[in-house]
């Protein structure tokens, strides 16, 4: 069967493949110069990695104060069109301003426009499983509103979890819940493309000395800004392996960067940063907390950053430079870190009752492999290739196909935004390019 | 097929068998949660105590512990002389019948 003929089609001047904040970025200014886009996202919310996190250096706003605001906007703009849990299997270039993308659409089970967020359907299912987005540190239902600030702020049901019981269905008031919803597939017709497919965080199990998954209080750096998040998991910081509120606190820096032994041999730009602020906050959450951060080099060239790691040396927090090689674990959950002092050319061990493994970041792989009949280079690393990295730095090795955002490299959230800028602006001069002939 | 709305949980059904782990999981959540909420029915208690008097692995206890404070079965108590651990108790509204 001819499967273009089953596929409703839809006409857009531009495809963003990923709604982080790189991707909403660019979709906002194309929209706003009047551009029609569509935001395919894989996940149930757009918003990325940035919607989840706790404060944002080095300024310590709030995450969420920032991004809410953006998210809406692109959610409410008459130019946008968000799919969530969609996500482009092919996409083919026709021609000069003429891409086509086979998009799939998972099923949700909810009708999103009906749903009121009344999480009801959430209170009647009796099935709990762990919650990725408080990345395993607690449970979550089977019918679920991802987390409260997610949009669209609308329910989903975990089909895999599902006991197909009915009781959410029964609970909903305006009867939104819909089992008998299909995976659907359009053909996405659009003149340009813009991948922001964003970053993978390094999964510590690939460095099994450091113990996590096998010590319950080793965590990575994106569970510890769950539980530094007003959204937290728990009532406050406390360890996920007994339920203590830590006093003596360890961070590991580069766990899965600057590490050909893993496979990763560049510096993940974030890390030394997003640590040092979560040590200050720390600080503000736990006042009789020790925070001690192993390091091999602190890497604060941003603007702002330099003061930002002073003020944390200020407050107090302890900076060694060592690389730790092994953690093991005590009877009463504390962790010894053995270490090289760097400083001292000397092997020492200190015990610490939580460690935080300040993971790196990783390119999202496969979105090259969705380009059907142009390749879409990468880098040694396998981020997407800028090809003209100077001169225009959105620029990708398909016309027509720019990047923005993490999906380039390694990079923090106001350089992600404006790499949206670019990759937008970059967007803008291609389509114009058409309108003028 | 005349689909009735809020009751489409069968149409499903009649495709999709529900694996038996899915099932076994159901079972284990109802029984650590009863198990819990009974616990704390005599007393606020700590991650600790609760684990030790249930003979429940330390981190379970902690995780399912949290998951009924999110439901809202549990709510956050005092915390213990050395600053440690919470106590945590049933929440006062009446939810924790179930
Ligand atoms: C622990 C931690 C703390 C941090 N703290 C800070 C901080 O304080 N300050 C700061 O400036 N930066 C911080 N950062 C860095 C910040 O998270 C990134 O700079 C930012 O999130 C990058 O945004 P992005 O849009 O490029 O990527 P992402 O946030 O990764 O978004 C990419 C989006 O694309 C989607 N996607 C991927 N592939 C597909 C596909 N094939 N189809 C459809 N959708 C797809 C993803 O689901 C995701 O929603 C931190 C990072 C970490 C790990
Ligand atoms: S049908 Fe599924 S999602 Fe709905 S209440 Fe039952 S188990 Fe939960
Ligand atoms: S699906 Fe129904 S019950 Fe669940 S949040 Fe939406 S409106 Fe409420």
């Amino acid at each position: 069967m001819n499967m273009q003929e089953q596929m409703k089609t839809l006409d857009y001047d531009v495809l963003v493949v990923g709604g982080g904040i790189a991707g909403g970025e660019s979709a906002l200014n194309l929209a706003n110069i009047g551009y029609k886009v569509l935001i395919v996202e894989k996940e149930l919310s757009i918003g990325g990695k940035m919607i989840l996190l706790s404060k944002v250096f080095p300024t310590l706003d709030c995450a969420a104060c920032i991004t809410t605001p953006k998210v809406s906007e692109i959610a409410r703009h008459p130019n946008i069109t968000v799919f969530t849990g969609a996500e482009p299997l092919k996409i083919t270039k026709k021609g000069e301003h003429r891409f086509e993308a086979v998009v799939l659409q998972n099923p949700r089970y909810v009708d999103v426009e009906a749903c009121t967020g009344c999480q009801l359907c959430e209170e009647a299912c009796p099935v709990s499983v762990t919650d990725e987005f408080q990345f395993g540190l607690i449970g979550r239902k089977a019918a679920f509103i991802p987390f409260s600030i997610a949009s669209p702020r609308v329910a989903a049901i975990d089909i895999e979890n599902c006991i197909l019981c009915g009781a959410c269905e029964r609970a909903c008031p305006p009867d939104c819940i819909d089992f008998t919803q299909t995976e659907q597939k359009y053909l996405v017709k659009a003149k340009a493309v813009v991948t922001a497919t964003g970053f993978k965080l390094f999964d510590p199990l690939k460095i099994p000395r450091y113990g996590y998954d096998k010590f319950d209080n080793v965590i990575t750096s994106m569970q510890m800004e769950r539980e530094l998040a007003p959204t937290r998991p728990f009532n406050t910081v406390l360890r996920p392996g007994d339920g203590k509120m830590p006093d003596n606190i360890a961070y590991v820096l580069c766990t899965g960067s600057r590490d050909k032994s893993v496979g990763n041999p560049i510096c993940s730009q974030v890390c030394c940063m997003y640590s040092i602020k979560q040590a200050q906050l720390l600080m503000g959450s736990l006042p009789m907390a020790d925070i001690t951060i192993y390091y091999l080099h602190i890497r604060a060239f941003g603007k702002g950053f330099n003061e930002f790691y002073a003020q944390a040396q200020d407050m107090g927090v302890e900076f060694i430079k060592g690389k730790v090689g092994k953690i093991t674990e005590k009877d009463n959950g504390n962790l010894i870190l053995r270490y090289e002092d760097i400083e001292a050319g000397i092997v020492k061990e200190a015990e610490h009752d939580m460690v935080v493994l300040s993971v790196g970041v990783l390119p999202n792989r496969g979105i090259d492999e969705v380009f059907d009949n142009e390749t879409l280079k990468l880098d040694p690393f396998h981020f997407i290739n800028q090809s003209d990295i100077l001169a225009s730095p959105a620029k990708t090795s398909i016309d027509g196909v720019f990047v923005a955002g993490t999906a380039s490299g390694p990079m923090d959230i106001p350089d992600s935004i404006l790499s949206g800028g670019a990759a937008s602006a970059e967007t803008t001069s291609y389509l114009r390019r058409e309108e003028s002939i | 097929m005349e689909v009735e709305k809020g009751k489409t949980a069968k149409y499903l059904k009649e495709t999709r068998p529900v694996p038996k782990e899915v099932t076994e999981h159901l079972k284990y959540f109802t029984k650590t949660k009863k198990t819990l909420l009974n616990a704390l029915k005599e007393g606020d208690k700590t991650v600790p105590q609760l684990a030790e008097e249930l003979k429940l692995p330390k981190n379970e206890v902690m995780f399912q512990l949290m998951s009924l404070l999110k439901y809202g079965f549990v709510e956050t108590g005092e915390i213990d002389d050395n600053d440690e651990y919470f106590y945590y108790k049933i929440k006062s509204n009446g939810k924790s019948k179930s």
